[in-house]
């Protein structure tokens, strides 16, 4: 007990602890949420940018109050001066990739890098006036947070937050697709103004805590993270809100009991945080990629399952199977769990297919005899026929199928005289082609007749000798050969 | 004079970037409801006149009237259907997610979208045939699929004209079809569709009227008119043989 008492309540009881725990998550929260935009916006190298041209803000501000006020560190104007800075990087980099060939990025390269370099001589030239610690812009120093700096930070999380949560819809749109939000009289350019300027309201209060090497990751990891987690942009953000208050707990934490750097600790968790979620994401994570892969049946090992079953025409085991498809027992097992899965084929140990297990099995063969006559059309010597159409048998998006056996003006059989069967796209079959489908409740796709059926009736329909009836709603319509093959059903699923 | 029996006119338009002009002196008009495809070679300034026609580019001399009214004054009348490439599929939104994009420029800035607006955006997902795939992140729709959620978001806007970057560009021939009932469908409910097309062996089959742009406007009409041998060989320099093939097909 007593361990954990030092471990986790003890800091809870410093002051220094408090303060850096809220501060940070004020800054961490609305960073996360920002930075959520910023990731989709392809903007990660922005964020370094801004924070690195601050320095030359930040001295110039020193340096103005020094020599006109001969006030020292003011931390006003220091703040004014690395807004003016991030907003004249801002403005160069936009200028130089507008007006000439270099793209944006590289822009970006050249304009910071040259205002960071203007910060760096300012200050060495006038050392003697200008008394910054370089180290602790770089590092930051969040367990020594001033009470300014905090201030500071809360009100541009609020005022960010605020102007994020209000244009939420438009902050969206813009980012999605901007030439679209342009289109509907949005204007794009203000949104993307009044974006960057909030970025770079962030990254200045954010610097004095973490340093300007770590802001960027308090922009882009928490967003990061939970970006692999889901598929909605407004439970991204509030994902992203949650790992950069986790981010800082976990990093404060870190710091006491290591004894080391706050922002190092801090980043370093959030770093870990991503890497966890990166491994066990549900469904963007590496074991699930992993899973998937190793699970993963190729679909003509499913089709020759299905089209073997259907030959055989009676209950198998897999025993029975694997004399036909050739497959490692266990690639079989996923196989059978698949298909079971998806209703195609129903028992345990001895399987059967289903309705609509047979509806595909049907569809299957009518790609292999359609591909066969396609094949036969192009001049393909009939020795090679089966073999080749059992391989493209497998390309079988019914859509283009469909689609060929129109072109080929529906033939009835293939080469071989073997009729193809009328089976459909959207699931539908001719009665003709299915057996067992009596006793069973069908839907009616399509039908020609003047008899009391239409399309979309459910019934029932039976064959005997006398000739074929449809039962519906317990009345009987007795049909003719001809109704019945110009009639499509569907299975109830 | 201003009609506005058209849906779209241009007249006399240039625009230039740098030196060259990227359109030159480019006039026709586009009546209600019908479907007209822009063809031409790579760089033919198809995306600038697109662009016009959204009144996004400064133009030189010109102007571009939407039902008779300058585009400028018409936000919001064409809607903008974005080639494939341009989007992100990674992006975290849903299918009615992007449906209900369409709705933002009829709300006010405050205010949440209304259940008329939801109810919108499910017709004209019904529309596409795509109101089973309401929840699902656009990355993982097929092509076709796709092309029909944007096809919805232009829908649920409510624009009479609809413009469409390359639909069919990168798609199989079971996409091509889905997307060619929509377009039919569209058209049936008097909606003006302009499609940018790069395939002159399906534009005639597909399109009404085609406008054969390179820098000039180079002919308008239906293909049969568009499609002859010396305008052909004319805007499409060296590939002449495989023309000389499909006129005669």
């Amino acid at each position: 007990m007593d361990t954990l008492y030092t471990l986790f309540i003890d800091p809870l009881t410093k002051i220094y602890f408090l303060k850096a725990l809220a501060g940070g998550s004020i800054v961490a929260v609305v960073c996360a949420v920002t930075g959520c935009l910023v990731i989709l916006q392809r903007m990660a190298f922005l964020g370094d940018a801004l924070s690195h041209a601050m320095i030359a803000g930040v001295g110039a501000g020193y340096l103005f109050m020094k020599l006109v006020f001969g006030v020292e560190a003011a931390a006003g104007a220091m703040l004014v001066g690395s807004l003016i800075s991030a907003f004249i990087t801002v403005f160069m980099i936009g200028f130089v990739a507008k007006v000439s060939r270099i793209k944006e990025d590289a822009s970006i390269g050249i304009m910071y890098t040259g205002v960071f370099a203007a910060g760096v001589v300012l200050v060495s030239v006038f050392g003697k006036y200008i008394h910054i610690d370089l180290m602790h812009f770089i590092m930051g120093d969040i367990l020594g947070i001033s009470d300014f700096d905090m201030v500071v930070s809360a009100i541009v999380a609020a005022a960010v937050l605020t102007v994020i949560i209000m244009f939420f819809r438009y902050f969206k749109i813009t980012s999605f697709d901007p030439v679209m939000a342009a289109s509907i009289g949005i204007p794009v350019l203000l949104f993307k103004y009044v974006f960057t300027g909030c970025v770079s309201l962030i990254v200045v209060s954010a610097v004095s805590m973490v340093g300007v090497i770590l802001v960027v990751g308090l922009l882009i990891t928490p967003a990061a993270t939970a970006y692999l987690l889901t598929d909605r942009l407004e439970k991204m953000m509030a994902l992203a809100a949650l790992f950069g208050f986790t981010s800082i707990l976990g990093g404060l934490y870190l710091s006491v009991w290591l004894n080391s750097a706050g922002g190092g600790a801090v980043m370093l968790f959030a770093t870990l945080q991503f890497l966890t979620v990166l491994v066990f994401a549900p469904r963007y994570g590496l074991l699930a990629d992993w899973q998937r892969r190793r699970n993963m049946v190729p679909q003509t090992v499913i089709e020759d399952i299905i089209a073997s079953m259907y030959k055989s025409a009676k209950p198998v085991s897999e025993a029975d199977i694997a004399q036909y498809v050739q497959t490692k027992p266990k690639m079989m097992k996923n196989a059978m769990k698949s298909l079971y899965n998806e209703g195609l084929i129903s028992g345990s140990d001895i399987y059967e297919l289903t309705d609509k297990g047979r509806t595909e099995a049907m569809r299957l063969k009518k790609a292999h005899r359609v591909w066969e006559t396609y094949l036969h059309y192009m001049g393909v010597p009939d020795s090679e026929l089966h073999a080749k159409a059992h391989v493209l048998e497998h390309y079988n998006d019914f859509e283009s199928i469909d689609y060929i056996y129109e072109k080929m003006g529906y033939p009835e059989t293939d080469p071989h005289g073997a009729k193809i069967p009328p089976v459909y796209s959207d699931g539908s079959f001719c009665l003709t082609a299915v057996y067992g489908f009596s006793d069973k409740d069908v839907e009616i796709v399509s039908v020609e007749t003047d008899k009391e059926l239409e399309v979309g009736d459910v019934v029932r329909i039976t064959h005997a000798d006398d000739g074929w009836a449809a039962d519906k709603d317990g009345k009987r319509i007795e049909l003719t050969d001809a109704e019945v093959e110009s009639m499509t059903v569907r299975f109830l699923s | 004079m201003v009609s506005s029996d058209y849906a779209i006119q241009v007249r006399n338009l240039t625009v230039s970037y740098g030196p060259k002009p990227a359109l030159l002196d480019v006039s026709f008009m586009i009546q209600k409801g019908e479907l007209v495809g822009i063809i031409g070679p790579n760089g033919a300034g198809k995306s600038t006149l697109m662009k016009a026609m959204l009144g996004f580019v400064k133009r030189d001399i010109g102007d571009v009237l939407v039902f008779g009214k300058p585009v400028e004054q018409c936000r919001g009348a064409i809607a903008y259907v974005p080639q494939r490439g341009t989007v992100d599929w990674d992006f975290p939104v849903t299918v009615a997610d992007v449906a209900m994009m369409g709705r933002y420029g009829h709300l006010k800035w405050w205010s949440n979208p209304s259940k008329k607006d939801a109810e919108i955006v499910d017709k004209c997902l019904e529309m596409v045939r795509m109101s089973d795939f309401k929840k699902r992140q656009i990355g993982q729709l097929s092509g076709g699929q796709q092309q029909r959620v944007f096809m919805a978001r232009a829908l649920a806007q409510g624009a009479q004209i609809l413009l469409l970057d390359e639909p069919f560009a990168g798609v199989d021939a079971a996409t091509e079809s889905a997307i060619l009932d929509v377009l039919a469908e569209a058209k049936k409910a008097g909606i003006t569709l302009v499609v940018v097309h790069h395939d002159l062996a399906t534009a005639s089959e597909y399109f009404d009227k085609l406008l054969l742009v390179k820098q000039r406007l180079y002919a308008a009409g239906p293909p049969s008119l568009v499609f002859r041998q010396e305008l052909l060989s004319e805007v499409y320099e060296g590939r002449l043989k495989v023309f000389t093939d499909l006129l005669k097909g």
